[in-house]
Formats: C-alpha cells, structure tokens, sequence
C-alpha cells in the first residue's frame, strides 16, 4: 500500500458538484484532493452526459434545419452520415472540457486520487486505484458520489441491444427502430439525436404526457411540434422485454388493458436515476444513507456527521449539474468557516430537445395545488417577429404570477433556445421582479427574449403586439 | 528546586493580572501578596502558600488568566522545603500537593438552549472514569450523552431525569485527587473541526438528525430579498422577516439589513438586552476640550460592570422609593452604654447602628416575606426565600461592592458585628470571593457616615426592596405639648413596585420601626 496521504479536505467524485466543490474549496486556502474512479474528471456531466449529448443534438438540430430550409428554397440533399466523425467531433468536446478541468485542478494545486473510494472510517477513504490500494485521511469530506441509470429486473439489461444513456452516447450504430422507454428529458434528447441520424423513433410513456414535470400546455405544444420525431405511446405500461435473435421484443399494456408486442433493434431505458450512496460505504463514517441511497443533508449541505458534507445527485433530486455546482460552492465555503446556506427559491429545468423545453419556478400545476391565487400570461411566439423570421414560431412563453403580490413565480419556455430565454425568468424570481419591473426593462427587439417583456406586458395589461384582453373597451 | 504556583480558586472564570507586587529574587513568606487581579466582580490579592524566593514570574500586568493558571516559579525556603527526611511527614509535603478537592460538574456547551435529562447513568458513591457518560440529554436537534471530565467519585447528584437543564447547569460533585496542574474538562471531539464555531462542536455526538428531505425543498421564506441580501442576512443570522426593506416597493436591501444589525447591537450595547428598544435619542457627541482642558481617567472594571448592573436595575425595575424618619435617640443612647460596657471589658466589639439596623430588618423581612422575594423571568411568579441574607452596599477606592452577610435572621448582634467587620475589611483590601457577594435576599446601602438626608437607592436584582440609610440627625418632633429634639434616622425604601404595593412599602418601614423597638428591648434586656 502506497504512503497515505492527507488532506483537509477530501471531495468524493469529480462531477460538476465534486470539483466545484473542490476548487472553491482549495481557492478558499484548504489543501484539497479528489478522489475520481475515472482517468479524466467531470464526472456524468461532461463524460456522459450534459454534454456529449450536446454535441449530438447540435448536430441533430442542423440537420434538421437544413431539411428544414427546403421549404424556403434552399435545397442541400440527402445528408451523409459518418458516425465515426460525429463521434470524434463529440470526444474532441469531451476532451477539450475535461482536459480544462485537469488544468484547473493543477493550477489549484488540487491533488487527484483516481480510484475507487470507499469509507473506512469517520476520516478515513480507502481507495482501489490502477496503482494499487491507497488511504486518504481528511479532517472533511464532501461526498459527490452521484447517481446511475436505474435499472429494472425484468430488462435483459446485459444485451448490447438494451441501453442507457452512456451507451446511447457511444454512438455505435444508428438502429432502425428505437424505442425510448419513459418519456423523460434524457430519452427525449438521445431520441431525436438517432431520429435525426436516420431511425424511427417511439416513446413509451406510463403517464399522459412526456416530461410529467412540466405544464400540459407546454408539452402539449411540444408533443404537437415533434410528432414527426417521435411515434408517442402515452399511458402504456411495458409489461415484458425479451431479448430474441432478430430483435428486442417488447410487451406494451394501454390504459384499457389492450396488449401489443412490437420488435425494435435497440431499447433505451431512460426511467430515471439512482442515487450512488449504497455504493461508498458511508455507514463506515457514520454517515446515514436513506432506503433509496440518498444522503440527506442540512442547508448547510452537512450530513448527520459534522465534518462530512454531502452535494449533487446523491442528496436528492432535482438530479442537475447546476444545483450540484452551487450546492459545491456552499459546502466548501461551511467547511471554510462561512456562514453560508444553500438557499436558492428556483432550480431550472431544460430539455434541450428540438424545441426546447425549459421552466422554471412554479409550475401552474404547482401553483394550483398549493392554492396561490395566480395568473397566468402565454405570450405565442405566432406574434412574434423574430420567431416568425426564424422559422420557430410555433414556441410560447409562459409566466405564472402571484396575484396578490404580481410577483413572477414560474415561467415556462418551448421554442427555439428556450433554455436560454430561462435565464431572464430565473433571476426575476430571486431578485423578486414583478410584472412592472419585467415590463418596464427594455427588451431589444426584435429578439425571442422580447417574449418575457410582452408576457409582462400580458399580465400588466399595457400591451400593444397582441389584442390586450384588458384594455378598458 | 523551584516549585510552580498557581492561581487558586478565585470564584471567577478568569480574572485581570493588575499589579505584580513581587520581584524575581524577592524572599517572601507565606500569605504575602504576589499579584492583584480583578475579575468580574471584585479585585483581590493573591497570596503566596508557599515561603520562598522568587525565581521566575510568569504573567504580566494586562494577562486574563484562570483558576490553575502559572503565576511564578519560587525556590522555597529551607524549613519549607520538601521534606528532606523521608520518614518525616506522610505524603503531604510534596511539592506538587495532591489534593482531595470536591468539584461541581456542570453541563458543557450542547449547542442549544434547553435539553431534558433522559438518563442518569451514575449514582452517589460510584468511582468514575474521565470520559464515562454520567448523565444522557435530549434536546430539539440531538441526543447526547454527557462525559464526565474528571476521574472521581461521584458525591452529589443534582439533577434527575426529566429535568431541563442548559449550559453550565450543575449536574453533580464529584471529589477527587487533583494536582496544582487543574484537569482541563475536555470534550472528545468527534473530529477536528475546522471551520466550524465551537459551539457547535458536540461533546458526544450520537445522533444529529437533519431536516433536509431529500429533494428540493420549496422556498418562499423570503418574498423581497435577493440572494445577495439572503446571504447576508444568513451571515448575521438576521430573520428577513423582521427587516423593514427601503427599496423600491419595498425590497429589503442590503443596508436594510446592516441597519438592523446596527440597531440591534445598539440596543444590545446601551443595556437594552432584552430587546425593549427605547427608541431614544442618540447619545450628545461633545468635544469637551473645545471649552476647556480635560483628563480622561478609565473607569474601573468593577465600575463599568456596577454600572451595567444599575443601569438595567434602573431601567428594568419600575421603582418607588419610600421616605420615613424613625427615632433612635433611645436605641443610640443604648448603643453608646453598650460599647461603653464593651470597652471596659475589652472585647473588642463595637457595635454600629446598622447592625441593629440589620437586625430590624431581617424580622421586618420575616413577617412581610414579599420583600424578600424575586420574580420570575416570566414575570408570573415571586419566589419567596425562607432565609435572610443582607447585601451590605460598601464603598472601596475600586467602586462599590456588596458583600452578603448570611442568615441574618439567625445571627445576634454580636455575630454580626464580627461578619460585618470581616466582610468590610476584606473589601476594602479587595480579598472578597465571588462566594461572598451572592445568595443576596436584600441590601442595605449605608451612606450615614458620610451625609445627606435622602436619596434613591438602586435595587439590586433580582431582589426587589433596598434600604438607603442617611445620617441620624437631631430634630424637633412635636411630642403632643411641646417639641423636643429627638434623634431621627432618615431611611430611604425603594422597592419592585411589580412585588410591592405602596401599601405594602409604607408597612415594611412600621414594621421596621417595631422591630428597631423590639430590637432595643432585647438588647436592654
């Protein structure tokens, strides 16, 4: 066993929430080292994930707007596929990203462990590297563990033909029937990738709509806008999935109780993920770790162990790179001596399908079952200038208000660069904007931001691009 | 070979060094002062238990030092010396004195207010280990088990199971064998902690349950701030809900909260504690050398605590004082004949009107017990004491003290003649213990020696009556055909008008006057 080595402080996987943790912690002055079971750092997020599948749908949305430009006289053919390249050009993204990373964990003079870790003691990891066994003792840890695709027992999860989302990234093949079981923002972004790199693509889904999270009206424009990418099955139920020679068959059960069997070359099972903490071997610090694998922490970020931290997936949900990275930032800070607390009010959400979907805040389904008294404004980008001269115009954006206070509390996005419209929408709700404030900003125009400023303007009363339902006459 | 000397208990968590009044190579005897400290409550010398001669010293005027604290090294003087024989004495003699001491174990820090005693895991007898749990506590966030900080044996037990306590609660006394070098209470640290405040390091931390669901959680605690503000006001443990925002349809703003923490640590500073905000000017800011010279003298420490005491005593205790003159020509032609007869015999004591005066009160005090009362932080309560224990307000070049004289329902005259003189003198040399100045049940502030006919004393919580006495004088009082010159003490009562009606201070001076009457009687006879 190799010497083992010390640190302040110890950060337990190297996804968005691990090293941001890690980096602020050592920018804070505290020695740090991270414990990676990987060769490169980033974690899911940047090898798996974010944005490998970021690069794909890039690729994804130009094809598409190249097909797209036939109706308006622009004519490029047939595109010709080499997978090989896309790929290459998706790892060049990846490494350039993580590569980055390893620069600014040097430059931070950030010490990098590679090897599986596992909780020995209150202070203690052990870790399995490629280089043998190792010991860190720290004074704090911050576990960034993560999560994994869930897996069901009854899929042959062992057939090469049965995918998660790390294998729908590798890009191996383009098979000619895929289907995405559940209808989540992961199977939606990998989905239209394959569709538009030449498979029939279906969707099954046990509830009524695609991304459950996110107001009917928004996937209901969605769901309009992509039925010439995906073959819908809402409300079935998959009952079996056999592996069999000539393909992948799968038992589906509707609502009214009706069976059908249908044959794809690849399955995606993109049902959710799972949280790693069963995993680490958290019970050795005295760390506690729910029946589903989750830790749970204070706002602070510290578990039920003082000098042991907690962030990311493994904490709970939202499982998002953004909320691990700011939870990262408070728990080296705590460790640090700040007196800092996680206290976001929103988290964003974004699917960055084709169009995109994007909400943040208050759903208007939340808003109603929690008994605000809210209103809602929906400016379609029909009237919009911009979307019409960008061929988007079929998006809207959405906000929700508080109608005591006329305080924004949720806003929803589809359309062209929804997930960038979000940004203005979040901090209006941090810094607590009401719908004057959001009104009165001017919003340049002509642009698809300007879609905020009108909702307001909806709401407010005072707009001009639309009839305003109400003015006095 | 030189021995250390140590600060011995002083009754105080940690006192001033003030003076150092010997030098390196000075010889002293035992009981000569070596330094003077001033704690919180009183100024002291501290003497030497030791002859010898001084070798190294080892504090410095300024130091805040404790109980068990180095003083100085001193080289002892031969018939003082470790026993050079063997066989001489037993093991007493040694340099590094073991000593049977009896401690109170008190609750350390558990980072809350309040916990409940779940268990009590020793009983009065048991050898303890250091370490050993002695008593397990449940409060709001944790449950813990409280180690003991000595090794010992277990003498006292005072608390029992389903009791409230907080820090510094005293749980039980333990004795044991101490050396000169005092066990420092630790408390096993789960882990080193850095970062993390003190007090939120747990003595023995079971099981620290976290809120957090897992999941994020709603957040509309705050509906005007910014994140910015948010972390401020996290920073300062500020509740936004209770700041007032300026900004623009009125957000709270940054300055919102730093004026808050402003306020609140004005009020805090001026003796406000309590959170009743007096809403009063600012103090007048005035350069005094602009009219003329000035010198600055600092207050002393007793002087600004006292002043701390009165101020919140003044501002918190709705007063009434009580005026009356009660005869003593008869009790001081009294007085005189007695210490005349003293003298002749001898014996030393003389005896002062206040001590009859002590007296007098201490049977007022028992036949109208709510003067010798307190009332309860909650204000729903009186607590009346069964026993009467008389502050006496005295005067020192460092400020004013009040040393207690205890049980003075028990004591005759003559017993308190040797305790007030006692207390006396050692205020004025500066030598009262924390010990001395507690248990009050009501105070006595003398100014007779000096003047005056009347004044308002300050009561001195929580007691709720004082008795100002000022200089007997001579008067004419009307005897119902003529007016004669009679001997007239001026007191001055003031009492806790939330305990004491104004019918009921007019009957505590007659009761008074009666026991003066009654107090003449036995002494006559």
């Amino acid at each position: 066993m190799s010497d083992p080595i010390k640190a302040q402080v110890v950060v337990l996987g190297s996804g968005p929430a691990g090293y941001s943790a890690a980096f602020r912690a050592a920018d804070l002055g505290l020695d740090t080292v991270i414990i990676e079971r990987f060769s490169s750092l980033g974690g899911v997020c940047l090898n798996v994930g974010c944005i490998p599948s970021k690069a794909l749908l890039h690729v994804a949305k130009v094809i598409k707007d190249a097909r797209t430009l036939s109706a308006h006289g622009v004519e490029f053919g047939e595109p010709q596929i080499d997978l090989a390249k896309v790929r290459a050009w998706k790892e060049k993204v990846i490494g350039q990203l993580t590569k980055g990373l390893g620069g600014m964990a040097k430059l931070r003079k950030c010490r990098i462990v590679n090897g599986y870790g596992k909780f020995t003691g209150p202070n203690t990891i052990a870790v399995e590297g490629e280089d043998g066994p190792v010991e860190v003792t720290f004074e704090h840890a911050i576990i960034a563990a993560g999560s994994k695709p869930i897996q069901l027992p009854f899929i042959p999860h062992d057939d090469p033909r049965i995918w998660d989302s790390t294998d729908a990234l590798e890009l191996r093949e383009t098979p000619k029937r895929l289907l995405l079981m559940g209808g989540g923002i992961i199977g939606l972004e990998m989905g239209m990738v394959y569709q538009a790199l030449g498979s029939t693509v279906e969707v099954v889904e046990m509830l009524d709509q695609v991304i459950p999270a996110a107001d009917k009206d928004i996937i209901k424009n969605f769901t309009k806008a992509t039925r010439d990418v995906y073959q819908y099955r809402l409300e079935t139920k998959v009952t079996a999935v056999e592996a069999q020679p000539e393909g992948i068959s799968v038992t589906f059960e509707t609502k009214d109780g009706g069976t059908e069997v249908q044959q794809y070359d690849a399955v995606l099972v993109a049902i959710g993920r799972t949280p790693n903490g069963k995993l680490i071997d958290a019970e050795q610090a005295g760390v506690k770790v729910t029946d589903r694998g989750f830790i749970e922490v204070d706002k602070q970020l510290r578990t039920n162990v003082p000098h042991i931290h907690a962030v990311g997936d493994i904490i709970g949900q939202p499982m998002l790179a953004h909320k691990g990275v700011h939870e990262g930032h408070v728990a080296a800070e705590v460790i640090a001596g700040k007196k800092h607390f996680f206290d976001p009010k929103v988290i964003p959400s974004i699917a960055y399908t084709d169009p995109e979907v994007a909400w943040v805040g208050k759903t208007e389904e939340e808003a109603k079952a929690e008994g605000t008294d809210y209103e809602v404004s929906i400016f379609p980008w029909a009237a919009s200038g911009r979307a019409l001269a960008s061929d988007c115009a079929d998006g809207m954006t959405k906000l929700i208000w508080d109608k005591e206070t006329k305080c924004v509390i949720g806003g929803a996005v589809v359309g062209s660069n929804a997930g960038e419209l979000l940004g203005e929408i979040g901090l209006a709700i941090e810094m607590g904007c009401d719908a004057e404030d959001l009104a009165l900003t001017i919003h340049a125009h002509p642009t698809l931001h300007e879609s905020i400023g009108l909702a307001a303007e909806l709401f407010e009363g005072s707009i001009t691009d639309l009839p305003n339902p109400k003015a006095k006459n | 070979m030189a021995i250390e000397i140590h600060l011995p208990d002083i009754g105080a968590d940690s006192a001033d060094v003030t003076e150092i009044l010997v030098n390196v190579g000075d010889a002293i005897e035992v009981d000569s002062p070596l330094i003077s400290v001033e704690g919180d409550k009183a100024a002291m010398e501290v003497p030497s238990p030791k002859a010898g001669t001084v070798t190294e010293i080892k504090v410095a005027v300024g130091d805040s030092i404790s109980t068990g604290t180095l003083v100085l090294m001193l080289d002892p003087a031969e018939g003082d010396a470790p026993a050079v024989e063997p066989e001489s004495t037993a093991e007493e003699e040694k340099p590094a004195e073991p000593l049977i001491v009896a401690k109170e174990v008190a609750l350390p820090d558990v980072g809350t207010d309040e916990v409940n005693v779940t268990d009590v895991h020793v009983a009065v007898g048991d050898e303890i280990e250091e370490e050993q749990p002695v008593i397990s506590v449940e409060g709001d966030k944790a449950a813990m088990e409280v180690p003991s900080p000595y090794k010992g044996k277990v003498t006292e037990i005072k608390v029992a199971t389903g009791d409230s306590v907080g820090t510094g609660t005293p749980l039980l006394v333990m004795e044991f064998t101490e050396l000169p070098t005092a066990a420092k209470p630790s408390a096993p640290a789960a882990a080193p902690a850095l970062g993390q405040a003190p007090t939120q390091q747990p003595v023995q931390q079971l099981q620290q349950s976290v809120a957090g669901p897992s999941g994020f959680v709603d957040n509309r605690e705050y509906a005007h701030a910014s994140p910015s503000v948010r972390r401020v006001a996290r920073e300062f443990g500020v509740n936004l809900a209770k700041v007032r925002g300026s900004g623009r349809k009125g957000r709270i703003l940054k300055e919102d909260v730093q004026n808050y923490v402003k306020e609140a640590l004005r009020i805090l500073e001026t003796g406000g504690g309590g959170g009743d905000a007096l809403g009063l000017l600012p103090w007048p800011e005035v350069d005094f050398d602009q009219f003329g010279d000035t010198e600055k003298q600092k207050l002393t420490k007793i002087k600004k605590l006292t002043g701390a005491n009165l101020h919140r005593n003044w501002v918190r205790i709705p007063h009434v004082t009580q005026w009356d003159d009660v005869d003593v020509t008869d009790l001081e032609a009294l007085r005189k004949k007695l210490n005349a007869a003293e003298a002749e015999k001898e014996s030393g004591i003389k005896f002062t009107l206040l001590v009859f005066v002590m007296k007098a009160v201490a049977a007022a005090l028992q036949q109208l017990p709510q003067m010798n009362s307190s009332l309860s932080s909650d204000e729903k309560n009186i607590v009346l004491k069964k026993y009467v224990n008389i502050g006496i307000a005295v005067d020192t070049p460092n400020g004013l003290v009040v040393p207690v004289v205890r049980d003075v329902h028990e004591k005759d005259c003559v017993a308190l003649t040797h305790d007030l003189r006692e207390l006396s003198g050692k205020a004025r040399d500066g030598k009262l213990t924390k010990n001395d100045m507690t248990g009050g049940t009501f105070t006595i502030s003398s100014l007779g020696g000096l003047g005056g006919t009347q004044f308002t004393p300050i009561i001195n919580a929580p007691e709720v009556g004082i008795l100002g006495l000022s200089r007997a004088d001579k008067k004419p009082v009307w005897n119902g055909e003529a007016f004669e010159p009679r001997l007239m003490l001026p007191l001055s009562l003031s009492y806790d008008h939330r305990v004491i009606d104004g019918a009921e201070g007019v009957r505590f001076l007659n009761a008074l006057r009666e026991a003066l009457d009654t107090v003449r009687e036995e002494l006559q006879a």
